[in-house]
C-alpha cells in the first residue's frame, strides 16, 4: 500500500470516526427544547396569534405575570397560522402549554380531545373559571357540551359604524342611525351616489366589505343558521332566504345612474352586466383594512359592519373621522333595544392535551382573567371586555366612542356566534361562496341559498358519520347560545 | 499454498471495509431519503385509505376517500380550474419565452436583457403577489391605467369572474425568466451551417425559425414544458395571496387543486382525504407527463438520433 493510500485510508477513517462522534455528541449533548431555568421555575410555553401593538400588550401581560410570582415562568411565542400549527404540534405530541386560538376552534379541538376541559382541571379554587363572571354572550363561546373548555382573552362583537358627516350631507340625522332594515335601506339610498354614466362614487352600505363575515345577515332577519341539538342547517329557512334576497337587492341597486330606495323594487330589477362591472370596479378600489385606503376611512362607503377594533385603525389613519356606532339594524320583529342582535367573535385561550402542569397553566390563565388585566388588554386591542363587571374608567378611556354599544351586545341574550360544529370552517367556505354568488347575481338568492343548504347538510352528515365511526354523537351540544 | 488464502481473506476484509465505508458515506442520504421522503410517501398512501382528522388516530376506511372524491363538486371544480390554468399557462409561457429568447439571441446587450428577464424569477412569490394585487386593481391599477391610455376600459380583474383567471395566467407567464435563459443557451447551440444552407435554399426568416430553430431546440422545449407543467399543476402561492379576502376569487374561479388539498389537510381536518387528493394529483401529473413524452416521439428531434 502506498503512503498516499494509507493517508487516504487514515483520513477516511478519521473522517467517519469524527462524523460519528459528532453525530452522537449532538444527539446526546446537543441543544434541547429544554424548559429548565437556573432559578428552578417551572417554564410554560404560551403561543399567541397576536403581533404588533396587540402582541406587545400580550407580552407586557406575560412579563407582569412572571414578575408577580417566583414559581412559574411563561415564555411568549408569537405564532402565525396558529390554529394549523397548534394542530400539528398536538398531533406530533409536542404542544405548547397554553395557546390562544379563535372561538370557532373550540368544538373541533374539544370533540377530538385535543384540549383539556378547564372545568376538569384540579387547581386552586381561586384559579377556577367562574362562568358567571363573563358577559351573557361570551359564555356559550367558552363551552362545548356541558364543559368549559376556554376563557375569552379579549371579547369582540360586531356593530354598524356610520359616517356622521355623510349622514349630514345626505340630509339624515347623524344622532338617529337606522334601527330597522327598512330604515337602513332608506339611508343607503340617500347616502349612495352614482354618476349618470353608472360610475359609483359612494355607497351607503356594501355587505361585501370587509367580507370577513358572510353569515350574520339571517340573524338580523330573526333567523338562525344551525340547530346544534339536531346537527341540522337552518340556512334554507325563510329569515335566511329573506336576508340573502336583501343582500342581493343591494348590488342590484347600483344600476346605471340610479339607486333604488326600496328593497322590493331592487329585488325585481334586472341588473345588466355593465352595472355589475361598475360595482365591482368600485369595490376593487377598496384598500386593505389596516390602511388609510380602508373603504370606510376613505369615505367610499358610509356604513360598515365591523368590530370595536376598527377604532384603532381610525385613530391611526383618520383620527378626525366623525363616526357613530349602533347595533346592526334588524327587521322590526327582532328589534330589542335592551338586547340587540350582534355577532360575538372572540379570541380564546385553551390548554392542549398532554401538558404536564395544567394546574400551573390555570394559574397563569387566572392571572390573565383578572378584571384589571382583561381591561388593559381589551383597551390596547380596542375591544369590549368579555366580563360582566366593567369599570367606569374602561368605558371612559376606551378608544372606541361606541364601546357601550359593543358592551351591550356582549351582554345581550340575542348575541350570536358561529355554529358550534367542528365542520364550521367547511360550512363557512360554502357560506362565503354563497355570499359571492348572491352579490354577483349568479342566480336568484332563494335558489342559491337552497343549494348552499344542501351542501352544508352534506358536510354535517359526513361529519356525523365520521363521529359515529369513532363512537361519538354527531354533536356534543345540548343547546345554549344562538348560532 | 498457505499465503494465498491469507491474501484473499485480507482482500475480502479490505473489500468489506471499503463497502462499509461506502455505506457509511451514503448513509446520511439513505437515512434522510428514507425518513423524509419514502416514509412520508408510503404514510400518505396509507393515510389516503383512512379517516385521519390529524388530531385523532387514523381509522381504516378503505377506498372511501377516493370514492367520495368522485362526488365532490369542489374537487371537480378545482381540478377544472387547475387544468384551465395549465392549458393556458404552458402554451403562453412557451410562446413568450421562445419569442423572447429568439429576440435576445441576436440582441447586442444580451446579458443585460437576459438578466432583466430573469430578475422576476428571483422575486419572492409573496412579494410578487402583493405587487400584482395593486397592478391589477380595477380602480387604481397601472394595468388599467395603461389600457385607459389606448382607450380601453379595463375590468376589475380580481373581482370579476371572467377576468380573475386570465389575471392569474398572466402572472404565471410573467415568471418565464428561467425558461428564457435555457432557450437562449439552446439557440446559441444551433449550428450556423443549417441557417447558411437555408439561406442558399432561399428560405425566409419565419421558415428558418419554424424548420430549423424550433426542431433544434425541441428537446429544451420538452424539458421546459414538462417542468412548467409539474409546477403549474401545483400552483398555490400567488392566487392564495391574491384572493385572500375571498377564497378562490369570484365564484371560486381561481380556487386551485393544491388550495383545496391544503384546506382539507390543515383547515378542514381531513388529512386522509387530502392524502387521497395528493395521490390523484400524482397520477394526473404522471399521465400528463407520459402524454408529453408520447408526443415528443413525434415532435422532438435529438441531434444524435
Amino acid at each position: 500500500m502506498s503512503s498516499s493510500e494509507e493517508i487516504l485510508k487514515l483520513s477516511r477513517r478519521a473522517a467517519v470516526g469524527s462524523l460519528t462522534a459528532a453525530g452522537l455528541g449532538f444527539a446526546l449533548f446537543g441543544p434541547r427544547g429544554g424548559k429548565e431555568r437556573s432559578d428552578g421555575r417551572l417554564v410554560l410555553d404560551y403561543w399567541e396569534k397576536w403581533t404588533g401593538l396587540e402582541g406587545k400588550a400580550m407580552l407586557k401581560m406575560v412579563d407582569e405575570f412572571n414578575r408577580s410570582q417566583d414559581r412559574i415562568w411563561v415564555r411568549y411565542f408569537s405564532t402565525n397560522a396558529i390554529d394549523q400549527k397548534t394542530k400539528v404540534a398536538i398531533a406530533g405530541g409536542n404542544p405548547p402549554d397554553i395557546v390562544g386560538l379563535w372561538n370557532y376552534n373550540v368544538p373541533g379541538y374539544a370533540d377530538t380531545g385535543a384540549i383539556i376541559p378547564l372545568s376538569d382541571i384540579d387547581c386552586k379554587p381561586e384559579h377556577k373559571v367562574r362562568l358567571e363572571r363573563y358577559a351573557t354572550g361570551m359564555r356559550p363561546v367558552m363551552q362545548y357540551g356541558s364543559k368549559t373548555w376556554a376563557v375569552v382573552n379579549t371579547g369582540g362583537c360586531l356593530a354598524l359604524y356610520y359616517n356622521k358627516a355623510h349622514f349630514r350631507d345626505a340630509g339624515l340625522d347623524p344622532e338617529r342611525p337606522p334601527l330597522t332594515i327598512a330604515e337602513m335601506d332608506l339611508a343607503n339610498h340617500k347616502l349612495t351616489r352614482v354618476k349618470p354614466d353608472g360610475t359609483v362614487e359612494r355607497a351607503g352600505f356594501v355587505q361585501m366589505e370587509p367580507g370577513w363575515w358572510s353569515f350574520p345577515w339571517g340573524f338580523h332577519f330573526g333567523g338562525r343558521i344551525y340547530d346544534d341539538s339536531t346537527n341540522k342547517t337552518l340556512l334554507a329557512t325563510a329569515p335566511n332566504v329573506a336576508a340573502y334576497e336583501w343582500v342581493q337587492s343591494y348590488s342590484k341597486r347600483f344600476g346605471a345612474g340610479d339607486s333604488l330606495p326600496n328593497a322590493e323594487e331592487a329585488k325585481n330589477k334586472q341588473l345588466n352586466s355593465s352595472s355589475l362591472e361598475q360595482i365591482e370596479k368600485f369595490r376593487s378600489g377598496f384598500g386593505n383594512y389596516d390602511s388609510n385606503l380602508n373603504a370606510f376611512l376613505a369615505g367610499k362607503i358610509s356604513m360598515v359592519l365591523q368590530g370595536p377594533w376598527l377604532a384603532n385603525i381610525i385613530k391611526a389613519y383618520q383620527p378626525g373621522l366623525d363616526y357613530g356606532v349602533t347595533p346592526f339594524p334588524t327587521v322590526p320583529e327582532a328589534l330589542d333595544a335592551e338586547h340587540p342582535v350582534g355577532l360575538i367573535d372572540t379570541d380564546i385561550m385553551v390548554i392542549p392535551k398532554g401538558v404536564k402542569h395544567p394546574e400551573a397553566c390555570m394559574e397563569f390563565i387566572a392571572f390573565t382573567q383578572q378584571q384589571r388585566v382583561v381591561e388593559y388588554l381589551s383597551n390596547v386591542h380596542c375591544k369590549n371586555s368579555p366580563l360582566v363587571d366593567v369599570s367606569d374608567d374602561f368605558i371612559r378611556n376606551h378608544a372606541n366612542r361606541g364601546i357601550k354599544v359593543f358592551a351591550k351586545i356582549a351582554n345581550s341574550k340575542n348575541g350570536f356566534r358561529c355554529p358550534p360544529t367542528r365542520t364550521w370552517l367547511q360550512c363557512k367556505d360554502i357560506s362565503d361562496a354563497l355570499m359571492q354568488a348572491v352579490w354577483t347575481q349568479k342566480a336568484p338568492a332563494a335558489k342559491l341559498v337552497a343549494d348552499a343548504a344542501v351542501r352544508t347538510q352534506t358536510i354535517l352528515d359526513e361529519a356525523a358519520s365520521a363521529s359515529a365511526r369513532r363512537g361519538r354523537p354527531a354533536t356534543a351540544m345540548v343547546g345554549g347560545g344562538n348560532s | 499454498m498457505k499465503e494465498q488464502p491469507q491474501a484473499s481473506r485480507a482482500e475480502q476484509r479490505n473489500e468489506q471495509r471499503q463497502n462499509l465505508a461506502g455505506w457509511l458515506w451514503v448513509s446520511p442520504w439513505i437515512i434522510g431519503c428514507g425518513l423524509f421522503l419514502l416514509a412520508p410517501i408510503f404514510m400518505s398512501l396509507y393515510y389516503s385509505l383512512t379517516d385521519y382528522p390529524l388530531l385523532e388516530k387514523p381509522l381504516w376506511i378503505g377506498t372511501e376517500n377516493y370514492r367520495r372524491l368522485l362526488n365532490d363538486s369542489d374537487f371537480w371544480l378545482t381540478l377544472k380550474n387547475t387544468l384551465i390554468y395549465v392549458l393556458w399557462t404552458i402554451p403562453l409561457s412557451t410562446l413568450v419565452s421562445v419569442g423572447l429568447a429568439a429576440l435576445l439571441n441576436r440582441a447586442r446587450a444580451r446579458s443585460l436583457f437576459q438578466g432583466a428577464i430573469f430578475l422576476p424569477s428571483l422575486v419572492p412569490l409573496a412579494a410578487s403577489a402583493i405587487i400584482f394585487m395593486w397592478l391589477f386593481n380595477g380602480e387604481y391599477g397601472l394595468i388599467n391605467r395603461a389600457l385607459g391610455v389606448i382607450g380601453i376600459e379595463g375590468p376589475a380583474w380580481l373581482l370579476d369572474r371572467h377576468w380573475a383567471m386570465p389575471a392569474v395566467v398572466l402572472i404565471g407567464v410573467w415568471g418565464v425568466g428561467q425558461a428564457v435563459v435555457l432557450y437562449v443557451a439552446a439557440l446559441q447551440d444551433v449550428p450556423e451551417q443549417l441557417y447558411e444552407a437555408a439561406d442558399i435554399d432561399g428560405m425566409g426568416a419565419l421558415g428558418k425559425f419554424w424548420n430549423i430553430t424550433v426542431p433544434m431546440i425541441s428537446p429544451v422545449i420538452l424539458f421546459n414544458v414538462i417542468t412548467m407543467s409539474i409546477g403549474s399543476f401545483q400552483v398555490f402561492v400567488i392566487p392564495y395571496i391574491l384572493f385572500d379576502r375571498v377564497k378562490g376569487g369570484p365564484d371560486k374561479v381561481a380556487y386551485f387543486y393544491t388550495h383545496y388539498l391544503y384546506d382539507n389537510a390543515f383547515i378542514f381536518d381531513k388529512m386522509g382525504y387530502a392524502s387521497a387528493m395528493a395521490w390523484v394529483q400524482l397520477v394526473i401529473v404522471l399521465l400528463f407527463t407520459a402524454l408529453l413524452f408520447a408526443l415528443s416521439r413525434r415532435y422532438v428531434f435529438y441531434r444524435g438520433a
